[in-house]
């Protein structure tokens, strides 16, 4: 390697970077492709079966001790797991994301309906609410905060470990983190990893500014 | 308007609420008071089947409402608790506005009924209606959870210690405020506290629970005069606060500051000097209160006049010692004097309430210490 000045360093890199420009933005679009797939669908599982377990101690343990169990498995692992079964590509990437996504999402869901005061929950039964408008005018508004935090955390780790679907040929910018590490070349790592860190950040402040703006001021002055 | 029969709740082995029968008529303004675990709350919530008894019928104006369907006979039925439970993610005019959505009343329709009721208690609509409920106060809070039972305009309302986590000077302008209303509304309330004095202040009639049973039902004068057994004796006894009865002869100081209206100027200045007083009241030779002088006329007056006879300001206003003592300390407040004489039936002057011992004997009211003055 020949030793440079981190200036003409970061003028070989901007060269590089303009080289490679079509790999970078191919890379980073899949990348969010998959995480925020993953995401998604993690959000439209986690977050109707977190109220469905919220009332329903029994399932809750068992939900939560799956969730909690496929959170141990290393993420190394896990893919080399699914390999056999789902094959190479972007499906069994997303499905192991996916499964990663689901424990804080579900855990926040869960803990956030159960933390309501039960005034709210006695004020509204008394009132001559059904338990669908309980869920939507109280339960739900009152739980969204815990919920998004859940989801930011999901998001910030999932765009981070979706860099190693590249391992079973998912793409992303873990493709070109590998390449690096394949070619001893510096610029790639770093074209895979900055994109990657740059991408987890704005999406938690995404997210954080989401949250404030659907939290009622009723609620923001609680802290 | 409501009616248990016979009715029994149970939990497990312990029963809450033992063979109930209790008939409650239109527009009464029914307390149920006891100890803890009487039983009270659980009679109150079966009304709107957030419980359901074991065994037994109530009927609610007229049906049985085991064969109703319990979402649509609350929205029928006020419903207010001490927790308040005003839901932080809307506003008050929301707030208020809950049952009449569930009733599928118009926006405009219902924030005009909002506004309405808020004027009814003193809150100024354009202030309030899109606050949310941190904004307010505890006592605005709670106010809002009675404006919110009212809403739809529900004949019957059920009350579960409305008013049992203000502060004592808060929960006192609620209940009259609460009094009041009712006054105009003409509501069938059911009311749970276990507090007495509440009791006693509100009801039209008291139900006395313990052990899930009826001890007595009567109306407040019956319970005072014919408390049916030791225990509603001694509950009427022990919670009691005193100062429904307190008169101003208990709170008052004896033997005021007093002088004679032929008092030089000079020697009336001496004895408040030497009383540390800044006003003395002035009677006659057979106790006749006359008026009071206080330090600042005899200053600017002392040149051109020789008695305090010549400067008494006869206008002092002063209250009989049979009064009730709140209406002295609402007086002391309201025209902001530092001090009332007191007198008797012939206007005698027979002492003096100031500011000081009207705090001494609030606070032995609110800490339970029944001796009234210092």
């Amino acid at each position: 390697m020949i030793i440079m000045g981190p200036v003409e360093w970061l003028f070989d890199f901007w060269q590089f970077l303009e080289f490679y420009s079509d790999s970078v933005i191919n890379a980073t679009v899949r990348h969010l492709t998959l995480s925020f797939g993953a995401i998604l669908a993690g959000i439209f599982v986690a977050v109707p079966l977190g109220i469905l377990i919220a009332n329903r101690a029994k399932l809750a343990r068992v939900f939560l001790s799956i969730t909690s169990i496929v959170q141990t498995i290393p993420t190394l692992a896990f893919l080399a797991l699914v390999l056999p079964l789902l094959g190479v590509g972007v499906l069994p990437a997303l499905v192991v994301l996916f499964l990663y996504s689901l424990l804080p999402i579900l855990r926040n869901t869960y803990t956030g309906i159960r933390n309501i005061d039960a005034a709210y929950l006695e004020a509204g039964l008394g009132m001559g609410m059904n338990s669908r408008q309980l869920l939507f005018m109280v339960k739900l508004p009152l739980a969204l905060p815990v919920i998004i935090a859940g989801i930011r955390l999901s998001t910030v780790y999932i765009i981070s470990w979706a860099t190693l679907s590249a391992l079973i040929g998912a793409g992303g910018l873990g493709d070109l983190i590998l390449t690096g590490i394949q070619t001893y070349d510096l610029n790639f790592i770093l074209a895979g990893t900055i994109p990657t860190a740059v991408l987890a950040l704005l999406a938690g402040s995404l997210i954080n500014r989401l949250e404030l703006s659907l939290t009622p001021r009723g609620l923001r002055t609680q802290g | 308007m409501v009616k248990f029969s016979h009715v029994t709740r149970k939990y497990g082995n312990t029963v809450a609420v033992k063979d109930l029968n209790l008939k409650i008529a239109g527009n009464e303004f029914v307390v149920l008071i006891g100890p803890s675990g009487c039983g009270k709350t659980t009679t109150l919530k079966m009304v709107n089947r957030l419980i359901n008894p074991t065994s037994g019928t109530i009927e609610v104006m007229g049906k049985n409402i085991q064969d109703l369907n319990p979402v649509t006979l609350r929205r029928e039925i006020g419903y207010v608790i001490q927790q308040v439970g005003l839901f932080p993610n809307m506003t008050i005019a929301e707030n208020i506005g809950v049952v009449p959505h569930l009733l599928g009343w118009d926006k405009n329709k219902s924030r005009k009924r909002a506004a309405a009721l808020l004027t009814m208690v003193g809150m100024d609509p354009e202030t309030y209606m899109d606050r949310y409920p941190t904004e307010l106060s505890g006592g605005q809070q709670q106010r809002i959870g009675v404006l919110r039972a009212l809403a739809a305009d529900p004949p019957l309302i059920l009350m579960d210690e409305p008013f049992g986590a203000l502060d004592p000077i808060t929960r006192e302008t609620l209940q009259d405020e609460f009094k009041r209303l009712q006054t105009e509304l003409h509501k069938t309330i059911i009311f749970v506290t276990h507090d007495i004095d509440e009791a006693l202040k509100l009801a039209d009639r008291i139900v006395i629970m313990r052990a899930g049973e009826v001890v007595q039902d009567a109306t407040p004068e019956e319970l005072l005069r014919h408390p049916a057994d030791d225990f509603v004796a001694a509950f009427l006894g022990k919670d009691r606060l005193s100062n429904q009865e307190l008169q101003v002869a208990q709170v008052m100081l004896e033997n005021p500051v007093k002088a004679y209206p032929e008092m030089g100027m000079a020697e009336g200045l001496a004895l408040m000097k030497r009383k540390k007083v800044d006003t003395v009241l002035i009677t006659d030779h057979g106790g006749r209160f006359l008026g009071s002088v206080s330090v600042d006329e005899v200053n600017a007056k002392h040149r051109s006049f020789n008695t305090l006879g010549e400067i008494v300001d006869q206008d002092t206003p002063a209250i009989e010692k049979t009064a009730a003592a709140k209406d002295a300390f609402n007086r002391i407040n309201e025209e902001k004097l530092p001090y009332l004489p007191v007198i008797d039936e012939k206007g005698l002057l027979v002492g003096i309430v100031t500011r000081n011992n009207m705090v001494n004997a609030l606070a032995s009211v609110v800490w339970g210490d029944h001796n009234g003055s210092s």
